[in-house]
């Protein structure tokens, strides 16, 4: 085991940043610690498309710990924007350059630096009126705009847009949604429980418009959509909800490796040995060697800020899990855990309103994905059955009786 | 030291399975949650989550953990420690014995005194 850093800088405080703050301390890391970001107090950013959105939850409920928590974790709390890393040679601390002019140096420092919301290029994405959704201020303004009058046009129908619609639709809001796709996040959840999902959207009274936006004119609140097929939609506001890019910009000049996302590995460690990275802005290097999917989701930022917490202080990481995520839209609570685009087949079980379920099944008849709605605890078991690669039975997992945590545990 | 309650016999709660004691019958302010864990040991935990409003008993039990059948935040079964998000706050264990064939609570008494 290497000697602990005698001080450790965060730079950024979403969910992988505070995870691996409360996890040095949970280690009884007893080193100084710092947390940089330029909102201040960490805050969840899942209820920023809903709740938060809605105005049934207020700002202060949106932070993870209150500030007494920092002091009682011994916890510097920095809001600021570091502006540029240096990285060192390797055998100085690295230093943080903050937008206030001070200078931060650190034993060892966390690349927690998340991602920003994908830009389009096209002309009018900076008209007043026109919005992405990352920050709890993009929410704010967004939430400015949404009222029984508004006629929201949301270009992007993945899991952003997707919440968002039924948001603007439960405050009263027109609300039109356009992508591409015939099925969005197909590949993501599965088509059966695409389709189920995009039927939701009819049943709410959300528009959708099979198509891709070419420009976006008008001023105050009266926009056009204008798209590529030369059709136009008119909106009061427009949500760019187009996917995330990772912010990997001090790690590039730092002079990290990066391959769309900080290249990291199972401990969270760079191309630096004092430099770790997680979350959004990671991306993690297989045992293979090969960099894999960069996820974009409140567990895997958890799951990484945790490893790489270990990761600084010489320990194991925590055991690896599946992948899994969480969404909800219309009342509907959706979980996928796994991967449903794997080859091989989907077994559906129960129905909407009863359970329903898709499993995705790999052509050696393991179980690769989940996919549920209102499932409680299915998805949980499911999870235990992917890691565990047993090969199921096709027919058990269709029947309706099968409890599947009993299955999960082995039991008959 | 309170006296214990037998809450159920052994062989009623499965392995990885867990009954709730409601607060009337324990005498504390939350339900208890009686965890029989896939490890053969039995725990108790305040029954609700202390992130938000959900039974522990309806949980993943695994070892000496729980996790929240909502949120996913996880806590050890032996001292009720927060272990991670979206939890912050850990919550109270109490002490639980198997004798004579039956499970018994021990409200408000810490497994850790045992």
């Amino acid at each position: 085991m290497v000697a602990a850093p005698a001080s450790i800088a965060v730079v950024g405080g979403g969910i992988a940043g505070f995870s691996a703050v409360r996890e040095l301390r949970r280690h009884g890391y007893a080193g100084e610690l710092s947390l940089v970001d330029p909102a201040g107090l960490p805050y969840d950013r899942p209820p920023l498309s809903k709740a938060f959105l809605a105005g049934t939850l207020d700002r202060l409920r949106l932070q993870l710990a209150p500030g007494q928590w920092y002091a009682d974790n011994r916890t510097t709390v920095i809001a600021d924007t570091v502006d540029k890393l240096d990285a060192g040679n390797g055998t100085e601390a690295p230093v943080l350059a903050l937008a206030s002019g001070r200078e931060l140096a650190a034993d060892a420092v966390l690349l927690a630096t998340g991602a920003r919301a994908r830009r389009l290029p096209l002309p009018g994405m900076d008209l007043p009126g026109v919005f992405t959704l990352r920050s709890a201020g993009d929410a704010q303004a967004l939430q400015a705009y949404l009222d029984a009058d508004a006629h929201l046009v949301i270009l992007g129908a993945g899991l952003i847009g997707a919440e968002v619609a039924g948001t603007a639709r439960g405050l009263g809001a027109a609300v039109t949604l356009v992508d591409p796709a015939e099925l969005p996040a197909a590949s993501a959840v599965g088509v059966d429980m695409a389709g189920y999902l995009h039927h939701l959207h009819a049943v709410h009274g959300t528009k959708y418009v099979r198509g891709a936006a070419a420009a976006v004119t008008g001023a105050g609140k009266s926009l056009l959509v204008e798209l590529a097929d030369g059709g136009t939609l008119r909106g009061t506001a427009v949500l760019v909800a187009a996917g995330s890019e990772p912010e990997t910009a001090l790690a590039e000049t730092a002079g990290l490796s990066v391959d769309g996302g900080v290249l990291v590995d199972a401990a969270g460690r760079t191309s630096h040995p004092r430099i770790f990275a997680a979350g959004d802005s990671s991306r993690r290097i297989g045992p293979d060697g090969v960099p894999g999917r960069r996820f974009e989701h409140w567990d895997a930022a958890r799951r990484t800020g945790e490893a790489a917490a270990a990761g600084m202080l010489g320990v194991d990481p925590p055991a690896e899990a599946v992948d899994w995520f969480w969404s909800d839209r219309y009342g509907v609570h959706l979980e996928v855990a796994g991967s449903m685009a794997v080859p091989g087949r989907t077994v559906l079980r129960g129905e909407p309103g009863a359970g329903f379920t898709a499993f995705r099944l790999g052509v050696d008849g393991i179980l690769a994905g989940v996919a549920a709605v209102d499932g409680g605890t299915a998805v949980r078991a499911a999870r235990k059955l992917i890691e565990s690669g047993r090969i199921l039975d096709p027919g058990l997992l269709r029947d309706p009786g099968t409890d599947l945590r009993r299955l999960a545990r082995g039991k008959p | 030291m309170s006296e214990g309650i037998r809450v159920a016999d052994v062989d009623e709660i499965d392995e990885g399975e867990a009954l709730t004691v409601d607060a009337e019958t324990a005498g504390t302010a939350d339900d208890i949650a009686v965890f029989h864990s896939d490890n053969g040991r039995f725990y108790a935990l305040n029954d609700t989550c202390t992130h938000e409003d959900a039974s522990l008993a309806d949980g993943w039990i695994e070892g000496d953990e729980v996790e929240c059948p909502i949120h996913s935040a996880r806590f050890c079964l032996r001292t009720g420690e927060a272990l991670c998000l979206p939890a912050l706050i850990n919550t109270k264990a109490h002490r639980v014995d198997v004798r004579d064939g039956g499970v018994w609570l021990y409200p408000n008494v810490s497994p850790l005194d045992a």
